[in-house]
């Protein structure tokens, strides 16, 4: 099953208002920094034949300043000399709030369910999500959240709560409405300061 | 969706042919037939044996060809290999339903004999349930195709829950206790294989069944995702449905690709699209009992305020802690008129708070006062009333002041009862007396709990 290029994914998510970090393909080292613009960015090398990014070193986050930048570029077009052909992404480092998932999936059964939960490094320890069958309503949204019990650190406020129950009904708009896309991963989805944004996208197809 | 079969010619016949009636006692085809006999089942009944003339006093007939009567339901209660032999037969006699008991089919590998059953029901459209099932039951029309001997097994009163069950054991065993915790019972459906008839068509049958008010469903697997689902949307804006799903522990799926797919194995597919319709899921059997109990009584909660009485001040604490750290559910808060109607009323050792605590020596009178003051106050949504039969006030009285409560009363009013053989007798006379009796603070506020998401379910959706 294919995964649907970085850039496209990004695309795809713009239709629906669906917010994500900044992003773009850096062709060379000097394109990264220009990117940054002074502040934190992430570099990602992505390539058919690297499953697991993280696990390679082949995402490198924090970078701060030209010389850290410069390097990391570097090391991660070495490792890429191998994984033929790959990108390398560059992303605004979000940095605070709290990490949740938002996933899609479709079961042999019963079609496209949507996925919510605490994201990060507790996904599969506490397994505390919520799933719905697409298309959700707004009732089904407000229940997915309700039902979490993690739901307290994910809304802490009114407004976070609305504009979590906001996305959960653009993903499932945008996951029903393309037949196409088998499973998605919106992982993580940092909210803060009553925001969200996008980190890391994952669309099949 | 396409009707396959209406499933009302097994549940109401009027005349029924037990293919398989053996004379021998021991055997499932006589035990059927002194079933439908010792129940009373009034329309006609047809041995169908080939070595008899006659089984318990009723005329044998060789094939179901030679009936020449019109036969509504057909039990096939014979080895497997001669099923499909015996349900042709049927279809050339236009019988319209058919159960058939006899195991030896998929759940043996013998998948191709069950396609062949299968063919011939949807050939012939008879409303085929089973096989690998113990059958139906309707307690109005005393069908009753279970091969239980009655002496084993507690009959239930007759009632508005309808029990549906793929597993003939856990069938029998739920049956017996809802008789025990004097649930009234209108169908019993046990749908082994599923070869035809499956859980969505009785599904849709009970939807439609003015004799079912309360929906218990037992169920391994679903067959028809879509068409379930289809039925889940309608169903519970119509009746309650409380699911028991087994598998909660098989592995998910070995290929999962990503986070999401790996948290969504199959289990937790359907709990979500039972909960995200409106079913309330049970995790065993006794909490499937609990909900049934408490949905049978039929009273919508208002809110989420509950108003506790007791005779215990251990109880009353116990409750309230279960329902402060309920999900939903809170303690009220009394009106000011009830507070000041309360404290004139109650002996001065009584505190009027929730739980209102009534005292050891709390009797039948006192009882009766406090819920009159809870039962007509708008702020309080639910009773829950806690009755320790030990005390030296408590006694057949207040029995019957709470069942006399209950009838008049809008508000769901459950009781919570502990102890051995005098509460069990004043709780039997709760439960004939229509109301629910629970023997634990945990499973009785679970109830209300199911109760008030229901409500809030058929509010929103």
């Amino acid at each position: 099953m294919p995964l649907l290029d970085y850039m496209l994914a990004k695309k795809l998510l713009e239709k629906y208002k669906i917010r994500s970090v900044d992003s773009k393909y850096v062709e060379s080292a000097d394109d990264a920094v220009r990117f940054s613009a002074g502040g934190k960015i992430v570099l990602k090398l992505l390539s058919d034949k690297a499953l697991h990014k993280t696990k390679a070193g082949l995402v490198k986050l924090g970078l701060k300043g030209e010389g850290e930048i410069r390097a990391a570029y570097g090391d991660l077009s070495r490792r890429g000399k191998s994984l033929r052909p790959y990108k390398i992404l560059a992303q605004k480092m979000a940095e605070g709030g709290v990490e949740i998932i938002i996933g899609g999936n479709t079961d042999r059964q019963f079609g496209k369910m949507l996925l919510v939960g605490l994201g990060g490094i507790y996904v599969e320890t506490f397994k505390d999500v919520q799933l719905r069958l697409c298309p959700i309503t707004k009732a089904d949204a407000e229940d997915m959240l309700f039902g979490l019990e993690s739901r307290k650190i994910i809304t802490y406020d009114g407004k976070a709560e609305e504009e979590v129950v906001e996305l959960l009904l653009k993903v499932s708009k945008m996951f029903t409405e393309n037949k196409r896309i088998v499973e998605l991963d919106l992982n993580p989805v940092i909210i803060r300061q009553g925001s969200y944004d996008a980190v890391d996208i994952r669309i099949i197809v | 969706m396409d009707k396959k079969a209406d499933l009302t010619p097994m549940m109401k016949p009027r005349s029924v042919a037990i293919i398989g009636a053996s004379r021998d006692p021991h055997k499932v085809g006589n035990v059927i037939l002194q079933n439908y006999i010792s129940a009373g089942y009034e329309g006609k009944l047809y041995p169908v044996n080939l070595n008899a003339n006659e089984v318990l006093g009723y005329k044998a007939y060789k094939s179901i060809l030679d009936i020449k009567e019109a036969v509504d339901l057909a039990v096939i209660a014979i080895p497997a290999p001669a099923v499909p032999g015996a349900l042709e037969q049927c279809g050339k006699a236009k019988v319209r339903s058919a159960v058939v008991v006899s195991g030896g089919f998929a759940e043996v590998g013998e998948v191709e004999l069950q396609d062949k059953i299968t063919e011939i029901a949807e050939k012939y459209k008879i409303a085929m349930v089973g096989p690998n099932c113990l059958g139906v039951m309707d307690m109005r029309s005393k069908v009753d195709t279970l091969f239980l001997p009655t002496k084993k097994i507690s009959k239930p009163k007759v009632g508005f829950v309808s029990f549906v069950s793929q597993s003939g054991a856990v069938g029998s065993t739920v049956l017996d206790v809802i008789a025990g915790e004097g649930i009234g019972l209108s169908k019993f459906i046990s749908y082994g294989n599923a070869a035809y008839i499956d859980e969505v068509d009785i599904l849709e049958y009970l939807m439609n069944d003015p004799e079912t008010k309360v929906i218990v469903l037992y169920i391994e697997g679903i067959k028809r995702g879509k068409e379930f689902v289809e039925l889940a949307r309608k169903i519970t804006k119509i009746k309650p449905v409380v699911v028991l799903k087994a598998g909660r522990t098989s592995a998910g799926t070995a290929a999962a690709h990503s986070h999401t797919a790996s948290l969504a194995g199959d289990y937790a597919v359907q709990e979500a699209i039972f909960r995200q319709f409106g079913f309330t899921v049970a995790n065993d059997i006794s909490e499937l009992l609990y909900y049934a109990k408490i949905f049978a009584s039929e009273v919508k909660p208002k809110g989420n305020r509950v108003g506790v009485i007791t005779n215990g001040g251990g109880a009353g604490v116990i409750t309230a802690d279960e329902i402060g750290s309920s999900k939903h559910l809170r303690m009220a808060e009394y009106s000011p008129s009830v507070k000041k109607s309360l404290r004139r009323i109650m002996p001065s050792l009584v505190n009027i708070t929730n739980p209102l605590d009534l005292a050891g020596d709390a009797d039948a009178g006192r009882y009766m006062d406090a819920m009159n003051a809870l039962g007509s106050d708008p702020e309080v949504d639910m009773l829950l009333v806690i009755i320790l039969y030990q005390t030296p006030g408590a006694d057949p009285g207040v029995t019957r002041e709470v069942i006399q409560k209950k009838i008049t009363l809008s508000k769901p009013l459950l009781v919570v009862t502990v102890g051995t053989d005098y509460t069990l007798r004043q709780a039997k006379l709760l439960e004939d007396g229509g109301v629910p009796v629970y023997d634990s603070p945990i499973s009785a506020v679970s109830s209300l709990e199911a109760l008030f998401e229901y409500a809030e379910y058929k509010k929103r959706h």
